[in-house]
């Protein structure tokens, strides 16, 4: 940029005295701050980069509440699959009410979940009908609280083998992973 | 206005060939896209832990059974607060038992518990590297872990004891690279 003789000033009446005074605060200190762009577009930038690089466009898997998952480090990653629900003792299948746990608790013996094991067949033959000609996955994904005891968990992995989803996978929270 | 100028001039009545950037549009951009990016992050990341259910499936009189020598498989029981019993089967036979101390070290943060069994995942390997039947990377096969617990056994302790034996990796033949793997398979068993 090339640097020119300055052209005709105008308004030669008013100091340029009196014009740096009163933009500076009067020899005190402005009230108003300068705002430097390049720092700002730059932290804006680095920002957009981070949450680009943490985006996940599959979503959020939705968790029931209640649900208290426990965490692992060995994990794999999520995969669109029917998820069973096991909180207190309600069962719910993709957020719909599947049954209750109280006899196998009560009982302290495994039991099939009739409720979740017509809504698990249910759901296998809608797949196939929506699918002709494609094999079923077969995979479930059992999203359980921290506290159920292991014969709930048997029963409801139980129920879902027999209703056709041999494929069981267990919901978990994800540790970072570590070197071993 | 903001902007950056690059001007090199453009003399002589000739449209120049730099331009201006508008500031205003470009960091109402970087906002919108801050804005949209915040609300749609995921923090929580869930993951899952396979365990395949070993379903017999129909008898096929049209199929001849072949016999075949069982596979060794090794069976993790978490019977008793003391200790894992690790047993190596082939079919009803037992090949070898190993006991491994059980200590049940819980740690809580905002009501989640977390257990960690480092001397089950120790002894896993070890017992993978000496006995397990699928150690050659060019093996697509995996030995077969499964796991037996008591009806009372809260489901975090079966969720740790899955994922240490999950800990235990080999290499994998993938055509031209080679990709570490689980070493097992896990089957939960309901009995």
């Amino acid at each position: 940029m090339t640097i020119e003789t300055p052209g005709r000033r105008l308004m030669h009446h008013i100091s340029l005295k009196f014009v740096r005074n009163k933009v500076a605060g009067h020899g005190g200190r402005s009230v108003n701050a300068g705002l430097s762009l390049t720092s700002m577009i730059d932290f804006l930038v680095v920002t957009v980069v981070f949450l680009l690089m943490t985006f996940s466009a599959s979503g959020e898997t939705p968790l029931t509440k209640g649900v208290m998952l426990p965490k692992a480090e060995n994990t794999i990653d999520m995969i669109d699959a029917p998820i069973v629900a096991v909180t207190g003792s309600q069962i719910l299948v993709d957020g719909a009410p599947a049954g209750n746990t109280r006899a196998i608790e009560d009982s302290k013996r495994l039991q099939r979940v009739d409720e979740l094991f017509n809504m698990l067949k249910g759901k296998r033959e809608t797949w196939k009908q929506a699918r002709p000609g494609k094999e079923f996955p077969g995979v479930v994904v059992l999203q359980i609280d921290q506290d159920v005891q292991a014969v709930v968990v048997k029963s409801v992995f139980q129920t879902a083998a027999f209703a056709g989803y041999p494929n069981v996978s267990f919901m978990t929270d994800q540790l970072p992973k570590t070197q071993h | 206005m903001g902007g950056v100028n690059v001007d090199s001039g453009g003399k002589g009545g000739r449209k120049s060939l730099d331009s201006e950037i508008n500031m205003i549009p470009m960091i109402d951009l970087l906002m919108v896209t801050i804005s949209f990016l915040l609300i749609t992050a995921v923090w929580t990341h869930m993951a899952r832990l396979n365990a395949d259910a070993q379903v017999p499936g129909p008898p096929r009189p049209d199929v001849e059974q072949q016999t075949v020598e069982p596979e060794k498989q090794l069976h993790i029981e978490m019977r008793t607060p003391e200790k894992f019993v690790l047993i190596w089967k082939q079919g009803a036979t037992v090949v070898n038992t190993i006991e491994v101390p059980r200590k049940d070290d819980m740690a809580t943060a905002n009501g989640a518990k977390m257990i960690r069994y480092p001397d089950l995942a120790a002894k896993i390997q070890d017992e993978w590297k000496n006995t397990g039947s699928h150690r050659d990377p060019s093996d697509k096969k995996l030995d077969q872990a499964i796991l037996h617990t008591d009806n009372e056994t809260p489901y975090v302790n079966i969720i740790a004891v899955i994922d240490a034996v999950y800990q235990t990796h080999r290499p994998l033949n993938l055509g031209a690279k080679t990709e570490p793997v689980p070493a097992f398979n896990v089957t939960f068993s309901v009995n």
